[in-house]
């Protein structure tokens, strides 16, 4: 079919990268949104904005705040279907588990509990039910749950998943994306040939074809390491959801291993089923820490979970916060709930193992290393530009022929690169814009943020659609520097109403040192900036580009 | 940058990423496209590109080094990686726009 491999090469990046660059420019943005998830959750909600805080006292304050979880509404519903008789009003419900999960970006503090179901109809299954709450840990205030986190809450999962939630076909979609991202990293540096001669090589004042493959190769080239392994984690994150081996082909394998674990560790897996109470927390806590420091760990508490609540068989694990390594959490150490003798601590990790944290850790960064979150953003950022100009670059290789035969297809390209790359940014802004406007007692204010986003983002694909008319005689869309303009705009807007709704404008944040709302001021800005030149760019360099363009053709 | 490192390890990570910009920009230079943006039309001996090259490798080695001081190996790699990355666009971009300011890397180099 092909002549040669390079060929070959060439047809899987075009075509594979064409198709599935609408998807991975979308996850490479929000996922470049998410390095400053928490950091957008203080910006969208206000009344969050205060110093990060470590774990708080479990015997004072925790403890409290766990017995006052219920059930999530919409999950106990459903598990009526799972049990034989019916289920207890919500608030007797039993809890069987609790957890408490911080980092060092966190001023609040997301706890959770299960809840085990009574008179289960299959006693195999897992018969339970959530619920879940984010406190004050200077309080143990319940902070209400009617505010939409826009960072960790809404950008991070669309970065995952693309909020598809009918049969987890997001995840499935983003998975096949970075399978062929993969594909399309290797296929491009095959086709390149000359990677170090060029490596540096970007030359704007060439016609648009050219200067667009330029910054195609060159971002694709120096973030190739990010990229790859970026590509590679995600996948191995959610390798349970592509290869759910534990619980098909291997459940025996998977169901023996719980069991050796258990017999190895000390740790039950099921309740004695007769009650007890626990005894200090805090105690544990302190000798988990003490544990740390033996080993040159010190460190601070990230995870916390509780298991078989008010059980003989209660158990208190403790993990450490991977704050100055590449690891979510890490060195647990396990007691028993009843007297805080430690039953067990985790043993120095495996190659295995330790590979897997790295791999993981490295993507879901939960270190505390600035310099490296800004390099992440920055990366992705690249990765977008990439993307986009792979579109651009295909456009312009297509367009004249295009409108000389009066095919569509290249307009059509254009009007989705459009749509993804400038329309996805107007959404977003137009969803900061939102949050800022809608009154903090709106009924459903997270549904109008949500319906700001979508509908701003299926306006921009019209705009997008509609402007393509001069592609008919081989023209730049006008689409690319109007929403260039508008993002220009919307962020300019988003900073100005920060200020008049919270009153934080960047010399208070900046002279305060809360970087969370003064990096997303200043970051908004300079977005606004580079919009603006870009959107200059293109008005101003239309007749000389077009020049350019068509004497570059007359070439060929 | 925010808080959250010592003013010394703060200082040490800005030293090695100076030192990957210009490791990089020593090895841009050795590439003949880009020796005569900053130089214009006198050429490279072939000596000196060995030695731009020598010398790009030698900096990229020492901020390696230098960001394994600073934090644990595991973190320290990607701080690397991530730094050549940035730095690597930070140096195709000043080509492309004042390639001239690169000059003073290579002052020593004489006309050939």
């Amino acid at each position: 079919m092909f002549s040669s491999f390079r060929h070959s090469m060439t047809w899987l990046h075009t075509w594979f990268g064409l198709v599935l660059g609408y998807v991975l420019v979308v996850v490479f943005f929000f996922g470049s949104l998410s390095v400053f998830d928490r950091e957008i959750d203080r910006w969208a909600i206000p009344s969050s904005r205060f110093e990060a805080q470590p774990m708080p006292s479990f015997d004072r304050l925790l403890e409290p705040a766990f017995r006052s979880i219920l059930p999530d509404e919409a999950e106990y519903e459903a598990a009526d279907a799972l049990v034989t008789q019916p289920l207890p009003p919500r608030e007797q419900l039993e809890p069987e588990e609790w957890w408490a999960y911080t980092t060092h970006r966190d001023p609040v503090l997301g706890i959770g509990a299960g809840f085990g179901l009574p008179h289960p109809k299959d006693p195999e299954a897992h018969n339970h039910v959530h619920g879940s709450m984010t406190i004050d840990p200077r309080s143990g205030k319940v902070i209400p749950s009617d505010q939409l986190a826009l960072g960790s809450g809404f950008f991070y999962p669309l970065h995952y998943s693309l909020h598809i939630e009918w049969l987890g076909l997001g995840y499935w979609i983003v998975g096949l994306a970075a399978l062929v991202m993969l594909a399309a990293l290797v296929s491009g540096v095959v086709m390149h040939r000359k990677v170090f001669r060029e490596l540096f090589r970007f030359r704007p004042q060439k016609r648009t074809q050219r200067s667009a493959l330029d910054l195609h190769n060159l971002t694709g080239i120096v973030a190739l390491p990010f990229h790859f392994m970026f590509a590679l984690s995600g996948l191995v994150i959610f390798s349970g959801i592509y290869l759910p081996v534990a619980d098909t082909m291997l459940k025996p394998l998977h169901d023996a291993h719980e069991k050796e674990e258990e017999a190895q560790t000390g740790l039950p897996h099921d309740a004695a089923g007769v009650p007890a109470k626990l005894v200090s927390v805090d105690a544990m806590v302190a000798e988990a820490q003490r544990r740390w420091a033996a080993r040159d760990m010190a460190g601070d508490v990230g995870f916390l979970v509780v298991n078989h609540v008010d059980d003989a068989n209660l158990t208190v694990s403790v993990y450490r916060a991977g704050t100055d390594r590449i690891a979510s959490v890490g060195e647990g150490v396990h007691f028993k709930g009843t007297t805080g003798e430690v039953l067990h601590e985790d043993p120095p990790q495996t190659q295995v193992s330790s590979v897997n944290e790295f791999v993981t850790g490295l993507h879901l960064q939960h270190f505390k290393h600035w310099l490296l979150r800004w390099f992440y953003f920055v990366g992705g950022l690249a990765g977008c530009a990439c993307i986009a100009t792979g579109f651009i670059f295909f456009v312009e290789k297509r367009k004249r022929q295009h409108a000389a035969s009066g095919a569509g297809g290249s307009r059509w390209v254009d009007a989705l690169a459009v749509a993804t790359v400038t329309g996805m940014v107007v959404a977003t802004l137009a969803m900061l814009v939102a949050n800022r406007l809608l009154s903090e007692d709106l009924a459903g204010r997270d549904g109008w943020e949500k319906t700001a986003f979508w509908g701003t983002w299926l306006l921009a694909f019209f705009h997008a659609a509609l402007r393509t008319t001069p592609m008919r005689e081989a023209r730049r869309s006008p689409a690319w520097s109007e929403q260039c303009a508008l993002i220009a705009v919307l962020a300019v807007c988003a900073v100005l109403l920060n200020w008049i709704s919270t009153g934080d404008h960047l010399l208070r944040t900046i002279g305060a040192g809360y970087w969370p709302v003064a990096g997303i001021d200043l970051t908004l800005l300079v977005g606004a900036v580079m919009a603006a030149l870009t959107a200059r760019r293109l008005w101003s360099s239309t007749p000389r580009q077009i020049a350019i363009d068509a004497r570059g053709a007359a070439y060929e | 940058m925010p808080v959250g490192l010592p003013m010394n390890e703060r200082l040490l990570l800005g030293i090695a990423l100076a030192v990957t910009i210009t490791g990089l920009c020593w090895l841009a230079l050795s590439l003949d496209a880009h020796w005569r943006q900053v130089r214009g039309p006198q050429r490279l001996k072939p000596a000196n590109v060995k030695l731009l090259r020598a010398l790009g490798a030698a900096a990229l080695a020492l901020s390696l080094g230098i960001c394994l001081r600073v934090d644990h190996p595991s973190m320290a790699s990607l701080v690397w990686v991530m730094a050549l990355a940035a730095s690597a666009m930070i140096v195709a971009f000043t080509l492309s726009w004042r390639p001239r300011w690169l000059a003073p890397l290579v002052i020593w180099i004489r006309p050939g």
